[in-house]
């Protein structure tokens, strides 16, 4: 082949991918998909990084995927003049993310842990602890050419819809190709798109379509039957909840001995999820045991009419106008329990009725 | 830095635009010197000291043994040198394996000892590195390579950012002579470079991360057996990823030196169409078989000491390229498994000779027995025996990457015992969609690795026109776009 033909193949090879990446992106905008941001390991450790900055009013906040849709962290910033630092993972125990904060030297901050009974109740080193592993793992090794591209991909996640990891890429298309699955296997959960979108500062929340559609939401509620199917059907107990407890003590001893505070959370959940979440867990051997084991206190949302009265329209997150006054009305409920002085403007966390209850 | 990120995307434009600017050329090196540092410090800063160290003391001790007449001495510059590198490499990358050993041996024989474990953390690409820097001191000592007069051309043969972390492991002819005189990529040249950085890209990023790694860690990380279609299905797509990944970084790394103008030397010639296992050792990782027999086997003695220090010469050959694969002893397993089955090659192969000499005899003589036989004997230079054997070497590959791949002694015989049915009841683990994808790819890495097994890759361009090969290229860069995975590490860092 001469050298004409291949400058002809190079820009022809140009015109066709960006034809492709420009068509591709207004497809997706045609379907008014919403801008997320990958969150992955980077996005993880950037956050991790601001953690030595912590304080009562910017705490750090580890957990599962309910503290990110629930806790609006632009609300809490409103009020407080600061930002919580997020490092929950949905679908994760945080007792990795504890652990680590735990043998940090440098960590004497507040720390927000955010209890969802069936993934901090799991066996050390279990699957719903794998993707916390990695990104604490991976926090560490983070080299300053990961920080560069990070960057760069940050502009560029701001930019492009399609650049959605954990929806468009070519792994999640390829399953909704309709192959049936394998008697006897489970590929994972298959959320709708619209079921949460992710932002820079991490925070989640659900798409408007989801929330006003009660369709897509049966949908992820029967993600959760599905997921309960393939869950161990007893909870721990036993010497494996002891460890976790002890573990669970240490780490928070750790950060206490060094000035930090810790608090438990236990958000809102509802329905059937809820009852089996009683029913698995009761509150006085799993709940209430962590909270005088380690003796560190905690706000089960179920404890406070402020807190309880929201509805989760999948019986597992708040939507996100509910967030905002979950957030809103949890400020005080912390502010009385520790003590602390919280909000810059108490006037703009005035009590508001939460939507779903209208 | 890997080659999927984004930083290297504009590192590598900014250096393209440095190379094409009228500098003089030592400009234009010094340039591609210091990038190559960046490229290396950006993953971890302090480790750049030891390839300064590597690079100062080989480049001296080159220039002493090259002038020093007594042998003796010449010996002893030449042990600095190696002890040096491989010191290095064996602090860094065996340390903790020997010390474990140790403790193991000590616990063996009622001792107890309690070893500080050493936190040491490998520093990228040292395996690599060392081999490169190591041959120059070797080429020069045995005086088939004149120690290079330029400190420059010598810190850029060792750093040349491309081949730095995980090879080719380039000789010094292979580069030398190359930073002696101006280069810079024609058009063509910059044209294939970027079609191979894409193919290496795509075959890293889509292939290798995207679409089966999830596979192979699923079934390599369970600790319960699985139906033999799934531990099948999990080998293959390892099978897959290491080569998409490994051959993945050789292609970009290729790429990217010709579009600066430099070529280095081929790492894979389509090894899962390799017929043998001879065959497959010059197919796969060309440049580390090839300095395995050229500073090891060879020096050991080769095939001239007769058959019994032949095969002793091929097994140590074959555990030391285990053990450079990581300090672990399924490593040292995959390496003597592939050992194994280069001796038995060998003997099958010398037996076949001495029975084609005795039929050649017998024919000759007219008492040809085979003549009344109904069956009509396999002719094994027929495309479908050629074929066969292809596919009986690729099936015993499979088997040594289990060992390759699996962290444990458990975990690789759990696996081997699911593959053949051995533990029944076991678990299925892998969806349709998985085992459409593991299969679908291993079936298109083998058609196409056998259709092009006596070819190459530019022959194959050359015979498409034009704007198909822009439609191949267009598309492995959409896939590449669409897997969007954008910093996965290469699994041979960690070697």
């Amino acid at each position: 082949m001469n050298t004409t033909n291949y400058s002809k193949t190079g820009w022809l090879t140009v015109v066709l991918v960006l034809t492709f990446v420009i068509g591709w992106e207004r497809y997706w905008r045609h379907e008014n998909y919403v801008l997320s941001y990958n969150d992955d390991e980077s996005l993880w450790s950037s956050k991790r990084k601001q953690v030595y900055q912590s304080s009562h009013s910017r705490p750090v906040l580890i957990g599962s995927s309910r503290i990110k849709f629930d806790l609006d962290l632009a609300t809490w910033e409103r009020i407080t003049g600061e930002k919580p630092i997020q490092l929950s993972m949905p679908g994760t125990s945080p007792r990795p993310f504890l652990t680590d904060l735990g043998n940090d030297p440098n960590f004497k901050g507040t720390l927000l842990i955010d209890v969802t009974e069936p993934l901090f109740f799991t066996p050390t080193g279990s699957f719903p602890e794998q993707e916390a592993i990695k990104r604490v793992k991976a926090y560490p090794n983070w080299s300053l050419s990961q920080q560069i591209s990070f960057q760069i991909n940050h502009v560029l996640e701001a930019n492009f819809v399609f650049l959605d990891d954990l929806n468009l890429a070519l792994g999640p298309l390829l399953t909704h190709l309709p192959i049936p699955n394998r008697l006897g296997t489970w590929g994972g959960p298959t959320f709708p798109y619209e079921f949460g979108f992710n932002q820079f500062d991490r925070q989640t929340k659900m798409w408007p379509a989801f929330v006003a559609d009660t369709n897509l939401q049966r949908q992820v509620k029967n993600e959760w039957v599905n997921i309960g199917s393939h869950s161990p059907k007893e909870a721990i107990a036993g010497p494996p909840l002891e460890e976790i407890f002890k573990e669970t003590r240490q780490s928070v001893n750790q950060i206490r001995a060094r000035g930090g505070k810790v608090v438990f959370i236990r958000t809102p959940s509802d329905g059937p999820m809820r009852d089996i979440e009683n029913k698995m867990f009761p509150r006085a051997a799993y709940w209430d045991r962590l909270l005088s084991y380690t003796n560190t206190p905690g706000i089960h949302a179920a404890d406070y009419p402020a807190l309880s009265r929201f509805t989760c329209p999948e019986w597992s997150h708040l939507t996100p106008k509910d967030a905002v006054f979950f957030t809103q009305d949890l400020l005080p409920v912390i502010e009385q329990k520790m003590g602390w002085s919280l909000q810059r403007n108490p006037s703009v966390s005035t009590f508001r009725t939460p939507s779903s209850t209208l | 830095m890997v080659f999927n990120s984004y930083t290297f995307i504009l590192f590598f434009a900014v250096i393209l635009v440095l190379h094409n600017l009228p500098f003089s050329w030592k400009v234009k090196k010094i340039n591609l010197l210091l990038a190559s540092y960046l490229f290396y410090a950006l993953w971890n800063p302090p480790f750049i000291l030891l390839l300064w160290l590597s690079t100062v003391v080989d480049f001296y001790m080159a220039r002493l043994i090259s002038v020093e007449q007594r042998p003796r001495n010449r010996k002893l510059l030449l042990t600095v040198s190696l002890v040096l590198n491989l010191g290095m490499l064996s602090y860094f990358k065996y340390g903790g394996f020997l010390l474990e050993n140790f403790t193991a041996l000590l616990s063996a024989m009622g001792i107890v000892f309690h070893a500080v474990k050493p936190d040491i953390i490998l520093p990228i690409g040292i395996s690599f590195y060392t081999f490169v820097t190591l041959s120059y001191t070797l080429d020069v000592y045995r005086r088939k390579f004149a120690p290079e007069p330029s400190f420059l051309n010598f810190a850029l043969f060792v750093t040349y950012f491309p081949h730095l972390v995980a090879g080719p492991i380039v000789r010094p002819e292979d580069l030398i002579p190359q930073f002696k005189t101006p280069r810079r990529a024609t058009g063509q040249q910059l044209s294939w470079g970027l079609f191979l950085l894409s193919l290496g890209l795509f075959m890293k990023v889509t292939i290798a991360d995207g679409l089966l790694a999830a596979s192979a860690d699923l079934i390599f990380g369970l600790p319960f057996p699985v139906q033999p279609l799934d531990a099948w299905m999990g080998v293959l797509a390892f099978s897959g990823q290491i080569f998409c990944d490994f051959g993945g970084y050789s292609t970009c790394a290729i790429g990217v030196s010709l579009c600066l103008g430099f070529e280095l030397p081929d790492n894979f010639r389509y090894p899962y169409a390799a017929i043998g296992f001879s065959d497959f050792w010059r197919r796969w990782h060309i440049t580390l078989s090839t300095w395995l027999r050229d500073y090891l086997y060879i020096p050991l003695g080769g095939n001239r000491h007769g058959t019994v220090r032949t095969y002793i010469n091929l097994m140590i050959t074959m555990l030391l390229g285990g053990l450079w694969h990581g300090a672990s002893w399924t490593f040292v397993v995959w390496g003597a498994l592939h050992g194994l089955f280069l001796c038995i090659e060998r003997f099958w192969r010398d037996r076949s000779a001495q029975r084609r000499a005795i039929r050649a005899e017998a024919m000759v003589d007219g008492s040809m027995l085979n003549r009344a036989a109904i069956i009509p004997p396999i002719h094994v230079s027929s495309p479908l025996a050629q074929f066969g054997l292809a596919m009986l070497t690729l099936l015993l590959v499979n088997i040594t990457w289990v060992f390759f791949r699996a962290p444990t002694f458990g975990g690789a015989t759990l696996l081997l015992l699911s593959m053949f049915g051995v533990i029944p009841n076991g678990a299925p683990m892998l969806t349709n969609l998985a085992i459409l994808t593991v299969s679908s790819i291993t079936i298109g890495i083998i058609v196409c690795h056998w259709l092009m097994r006596d070819s190459s890759l530019l022959a194959f361009s050359k015979r498409l026109p034009w704007w198909g090969l822009s439609l191949g290229w267009s598309s492995l860069l959409i896939l590449v776009i669409l897997t969007q995975k954008s910093s996965g590490s290469f699994i041979y860092f960690q070697f």
